[in-house]
């Protein structure tokens, strides 16, 4: 029960990381390298006011969410957008992502130190697992995690299909240039997939601690599995990727699991073997993600036809 | 002052020694990115697999012949005490220990890019960076956990092929040693490129479809292509390892084995050979002087962290600065002379004059 739980859990922030990805692939064009870093940001935001303030992690996802969106916006701001500006190829923003990752790693590194002289302790790894406590007999970072997701699918929905921007922003992620004849500033939809981006990694980051440990090179780490989530998912709608993320978040908690019980427990750092393995499948069997599948298509012709 | 030349002596061979082995890596990642436009965000695997030809295949390979008892990394240790007192015996031994690596090394590089490219079959550009990128970071995981390999993050120690020189002296013969082996790929690459091969790459490059409309397997030349690039990056691997005596898995992480080679080839220029050894010779110059001055900074800047991580905030602006203003680097990328296109240039300039 505790694995199902912890892959649950897992799964939960891949979602969130991967939708972020994707959400900004569609408006942008540009995987996002630092999608990992900007996690580990949000970890560090979480850590800095529990030890300096008190405050217990969860009632710092606010602010991470704010902060992690201000960096997102920044990114996208003082490093893409000039480029795309000059027409850069995409290869040029990629690289330019691996950069803004490293220079994210170099700035928590740097800051990570900093902050275990000002508070006197170790931050160089850091859990939050023993401050976790329980709701209803299951951990409340599980509780926390779905709602999180939850919180986000609702908001997403009013926010897409009940108002006036979401339209607006829907015809700017499916075709920009029409979307731009038609009077949308695609502008603002590129900036606010970058906030949304940015915050949705920040909060995945604040609740990472409580599954495992941290250091600034951990965004390293998990940008495979998020990779993994998002081309699974297609890199082309947000169910799409929150289905990727569930895909990819459960074969790697379950899957290395059952392996460590046939083969032995030393297998569990490979986990993300799996991550690999899934995602080549995924690209060999369907190139475009399971948002792409033909099934899909078919029932939405159908639907647009019959009415 | 006798300890201070002797300390410039020992950055200026540390700055060649770099800049070989960087210029070997940077001149594979211009074969594969700068002429061909494969966007190989693995570069690290093949020099990993460089290091695991060295400290994993020749190291058994040597065990075996002496029957060392133990665990890869016992065993590493004990053959480096049979091994290394025979060299010093026999220079020529050695000699041929680090030939036999750097072919092993060619070999199993120039498979593994082969292997690794075949996903491009069916990817677009971003795709295949994002899979190569996982692939090459999965490989590198399993090889630092996985300690029957090349020792992981324990590391294996491989014997020193110049153990018959003193301290001093061996690290300028190694250092001649790398820069010979790099002059020898600089000239390779160089009659790679200018061959009708190397204008093949940059027409698919610049127009996939065109090459293909020539008759030309677009797939065919990638694998090569990327086998060729692995194999040459593969040997700085192997060199590297000799350098150090052991092999850890840890030190070929994505930073210094993908993301320099790409600055180094973005700021000397892309698709210009003279162009990536003014970018490797500038970055090794740049990186090693913070390297040395590490202690100095972090006390004159009373930094209360390692000088290290500002070493990555510093060359990650310095990728986007190069990026933004100058994506063509230093050296501009000039088209190959060939006698057809000199004549044509020399009909061009008749009527004018």
């Amino acid at each position: 029960m505790a694995v199902i739980e912890g892959a649950l859990v897992y799964s939960n922030l891949l979602a969130l990381l991967s939708i972020g990805l994707t959400i900004t692939y569609i408006t942008t064009g540009v995987p996002n390298f630092a999608q990992g870093t900007m996690a580990v940001f949000g970890s560090y935001v979480s850590l800095t006011l529990w030890l300096l303030f008190g405050v217990h992690p969860y009632h710092t996802i606010p602010v991470s969410f704010i902060l992690g969106g201000i960096l997102g916006i920044a990114i996208y701001t003082v490093v893409l957008r000039p480029m795309i500006q000059k027409e850069a190829m995409i290869v040029i923003l990629m690289i330019a992502t691996l950069a803004v990752d490293l220079i994210l790693l170099g700035a928590l590194g740097a800051y990570s130190e900093t902050l275990g002289v000002i508070s006197g302790k170790g931050t160089r790894k850091f859990i939050f697992t023993p401050m976790d406590f329980k709701i209803l007999g299951a951990d409340a970072i599980l509780v926390i995690s779905s709602l999180a997701i939850l919180m986000l699918l609702f908001t997403l929905f009013l926010l897409l299909y009940k108002t006036k921007f979401g339209i607006a922003l829907r015809a700017s992620m499916e075709n920009p240039a029409l979307a731009e004849i038609m009077g949308v500033n695609v502008e603002y939809t590129r900036i606010f997939s970058w906030f949304l981006s940015g915050s949705l990694a920040a909060v995945a980051g604040t609740l990472l601690p409580f599954r495992q440990e941290i250091v600034p090179a951990t965004g390293a780490i998990i940008i495979v599995s998020i990779f993994a989530a998002s081309i699974v998912g297609g890199l082309s709608s947000i169910y799409g990727a929150l289905a990727g993320g569930y895909i990819i978040g459960m074969s790697e908690s379950m899957v290395t699991f059952y392996l460590s019980k046939v083969i032995g427990p030393y297998i569990l750092v490979y986990s993300k073997v799996i991550s690999l393995i899934v995602l080549i499948i995924a690209l060999i069997v369907a190139p475009s993600g399971i948002a792409g599948l033909e099934i899909w298509r078919k029932r939405v012709w159908r639907k647009s036809s019959s009415s | 002052m006798e300890e201070e030349s002797m300390a410039q002596e020992f950055f200026i061979l540390d700055v060649l020694l770099w800049t070989s082995l960087y210029l070997i890596v940077t001149l594979s990642l211009n074969i594969e990115y700068g002429y061909a436009g494969i966007p190989n965000f693995g570069r690290a695997l093949a020099v990993l697999m460089g290091a695991i030809a060295a400290g994993g295949i020749v190291n058994r390979i040597l065990i075996a012949i002496f029957g060392v008892e133990g665990n890869i990394i016992e065993a590493s240790g004990g053959l480096k005490s049979v091994v290394n007192p025979m060299i010093a015996q026999n220079p020529l031994f050695g000699l041929a220990i680090l030939a036999l690596s750097l072919v092993i090394a060619a070999l199993i590089g120039a498979i593994t890019g082969a292997l690794f490219i075949l996903p491009s079959a069916k990817l677009k550009q971003d795709y295949l960076a994002i899979t190569l990128l996982a692939i090459s970071e999965v490989i590198f995981m399993v090889s630092n956990y996985n300690t029957a390999i090349i020792g992981g993050y324990y590391g294996v120690s491989v014997p020193d092929i110049l153990a018959w020189l003193p301290g001093e002296q061996r690290f300028l013969a190694f250092t001649v040693i790398s820069l010979f082996v790099a002059i020898l790929v600089y000239f390779f690459v160089e009659r790679l490129l200018t061959s009708p091969y190397g204008r093949l790459l940059k027409a698919m490059r610049e127009n996939e479809d065109v090459v293909e409309a020539f008759g030309k397997n677009i797939m065919t030349i990638r694998i090569k292509t990327v086998a060729i690039g692995s194999a040459v990056a593969a040997t700085a691997g192997a060199l590297y390892s000799f350098y150090s005596v052991n092999v850890i898995a840890t030190t070929f992480n994505r930073v210094e084995w993908t993301f320099f080679p790409f600055l180094m080839l973005l700021l000397g220029g892309m698709g210009n050979n003279r162009g990536v050894v003014l970018g490797v010779f500038s970055f090794v110059l740049a990186k090693l002087f913070l390297t040395v001055y590490k202690f100095e900074i972090k006390t004159l800047l009373h930094l209360p962290f390692e000088a290290t991580w500002l070493e990555y905030i510093l060359f990650g602006i310095a990728m986007l600065l190069i990026l933004y203003y100058r994506p063509e680097g230093i050296l501009r990328e000039k088209p190959v002379m060939t006698p057809p296109v000199k004549q044509a240039l020399r009909e061009r300039e008749k009527p004018q004059s």
